[in-house]
């Protein structure tokens, strides 16, 4: 990867501008208008959904308007998200026969994440990828990730909390917590943390900027070049921008689907397992998984790599089964008193909340968890 | 990761972006090989073309959502959308667990047959995954 990449700073724009930047960016790759780029945005407050999302499941529309929160849609896939002043947002556009850039998407998660995991690095965050597409500290999400492709060319984007508004968060999103006490919501908060929270003081923007810019760099092997929209950009901008402001792309029903939230209390020897999930019930998935309870888990953050491990995961009995076994095989977790056969039960239990389902759950899934 | 752990039917022709067709007069059933599902992973969401769109070759007419990754689907031939497995938009799982069955996505009806011609024969596919999965060695080597 000799030939120098593009650096681009935008700086803070709406949701609807940040969002068509990202097509045309895209799209300008794809039709070879512009070398490949990193490109550094900021944002006003906007709750942007996944590209397939819909925007009333996940997000509460009236706190959005009466805060001045813009909504908004992504190109790419994932979750709905809050960002506002306090983030930055990164993205690479490459094409996506650039030398070095894994075909599989695993494997260019990992390196792309690893860019910004560098980064981090240099600015004395000891942060981690953690699949499929996270980036924490020790355990705690300080950059989500996701990614688009358009002809021969992919968008591979994520934030960093610098100094995150998690209560604005908990508001604007439709999180799994409505049903929470007080102490629970502030175990849910800290599933995220931010570089202020991290290293105590939080470094300027042109720094951040400027380590994360030299943490690509040095994973991917370029070289950077600070650069400018082209004017074949601006005027395809300008084409786009009407869509992106239009309800049409902001509310377009894209998908049937479905979210139901479910919380049971699980009673085991080693303490009361709390599970909160939302599920997708029509593509029978996990959307998000929340596990709290009394018990002691050592390291404490095999609780949060549970719930990433359940993110997306089917909640077909034996697949949660073989996610849930395969998760604590594969990790050295100790929680005295409980097995964990036991999460899987609580899990299986917020799935199928009532008797009937739930035995038949239980029976079915040793049989097919072998398949 | 070895070949043959991928299902290449002889039956069926094939295209660089991993799609499968299957020719039945004049019309075609379209889905993503057992090697392209693998690559893309389990599949949360699934935009197919409405019946009546017309889609052309290579360009993009729905999109693919897994693990937070928008792909585009383009088609590998041009023609009417006939038919859509409306099944799969509610729950695309079938193209992970079934991809030349409960899997596939649309059916055309070609609007020119000498396409056909330019898909890859069953062997010339297999060698075509060959050369990805060694590039995704070399890839695996340097990560």
């Amino acid at each position: 990867m000799s030939d120098a990449w593009r650096l681009l700073d935008t700086g803070t724009q709406p949701a609807a501008y940040n969002m068509a930047l990202e097509r045309v960016i895209l799209t300008a790759r794809s039709r070879g208008l512009i070398p490949n780029t990193l490109h550094f945005l900021e944002f006003t407050p906007s709750a942007l959904v996944g590209y397939h999302q819909s925007v009333p499941l996940e997000v509460e529309e009236d706190y959005c308007l009466h805060h001045g929160i813009e909504i908004n849609r992504r190109v790419s896939g994932g979750g709905a998200i809050y960002v506002d002043e306090g983030v930055l947002g990164w993205e690479l556009v490459a094409c996506k026969d650039t030398p070095g850039i894994p075909g599989r998407l695993d494997d260019m998660y990992r390196l792309l994440c690893e860019g910004a995991v560098a980064g981090l690095a240099r600015l004395g965050v000891a942060a981690r990828f953690r699949p499929k597409n996270d980036i924490e500290v020790e355990g705690r999400k300080i950059s989500g990730t996701g990614g688009a492709e358009a002809g021969n060319a992919l968008i591979y984007h994520g934030t960093v909390l610098n100094d995150f508004d998690v209560e604005t968060m908990i508001r604007c999103l439709r999180l799994p917590i409505a049903k929470l006490d007080d102490k629970q919501v502030q175990s849910f908060k800290e599933r995220v943390v931010s570089l202020r929270e991290v290293l105590g003081s939080l470094p300027s923007m042109p720094a951040i900027k400027q380590a994360m810019a030299v943490g690509f760099a040095s994973v991917l092997g370029i070289r950077l070049e600070a650069g400018a929209l082209t004017e074949q950009e601006k005027k395809l901008l300008e084409q786009e921008l009407p869509l992106f402001q239009s309800g049409d792309w902001i509310w377009g029903t894209r998908q049937l689907q479905d979210s139901s939230l479910s919380t049971v209390d699980y009673k085991t020897p080693g303490g009361l397992i709390r599970v909160t999930l939302t599920l997708d019930r029509t593509r029978r998935r996990i959307r998000y998984a929340f596990i709290t309870g009394d018990f002691f888990a050592y390291p404490e953050r095999s609780i949060l790599d549970l719930e990433a491990a359940l993110k997306n995961a089917s909640c077909e009995p034996g697949d949660l089964l073989q996610t849930v076994r395969g998760f604590f095989n594969a990790h050295q977790v100790r929680i005295p008193g409980i097995t964990p056969d036991d999460f899987f039960y609580a899990l299986q239990t917020a799935v199928y909340p009532t008797g009937r389902g739930r035995e038949q759950s239980f029976k079915t899934a040793e049989s097919s968890a072998g398949r | 990761m070895q070949l043959d752990k991928w299902l290449v039917p002889e039956d069926l022709h094939y295209d660089r972006k991993d799609y499968w067709v299957q020719p039945a007069a004049g019309e075609v059933v379209i889905g993503l090989t057992a090697y392209g599902q693998s690559v893309a992973g389990d599949v949360l969401y699934l935009e197919l073309p409405p019946v009546g769109t017309l889609v052309r070759r290579g360009e993009v007419s729905g999109s693919i959502e897994s693990g937070k990754w928008v792909g585009g689907l383009a088609p590998p031939v041009s023609g009417m959308v006939v038919e859509v497995n409306s099944d799969l938009e509610a729950d695309p799982a079938g193209v992970n667990q079934d991809p030349y069955g409960a899997g596939w996505l649309i059916k055309v009806k070609l609007t020119d047959l000498s396409e056909l011609d330019d898909l890859l024969s069953p062997g010339a596919y297999r060698e075509w995954i060959e050369e990805q999965i060694r590039r995704e060695r070399e890839e695996a080597a340097v990560l």
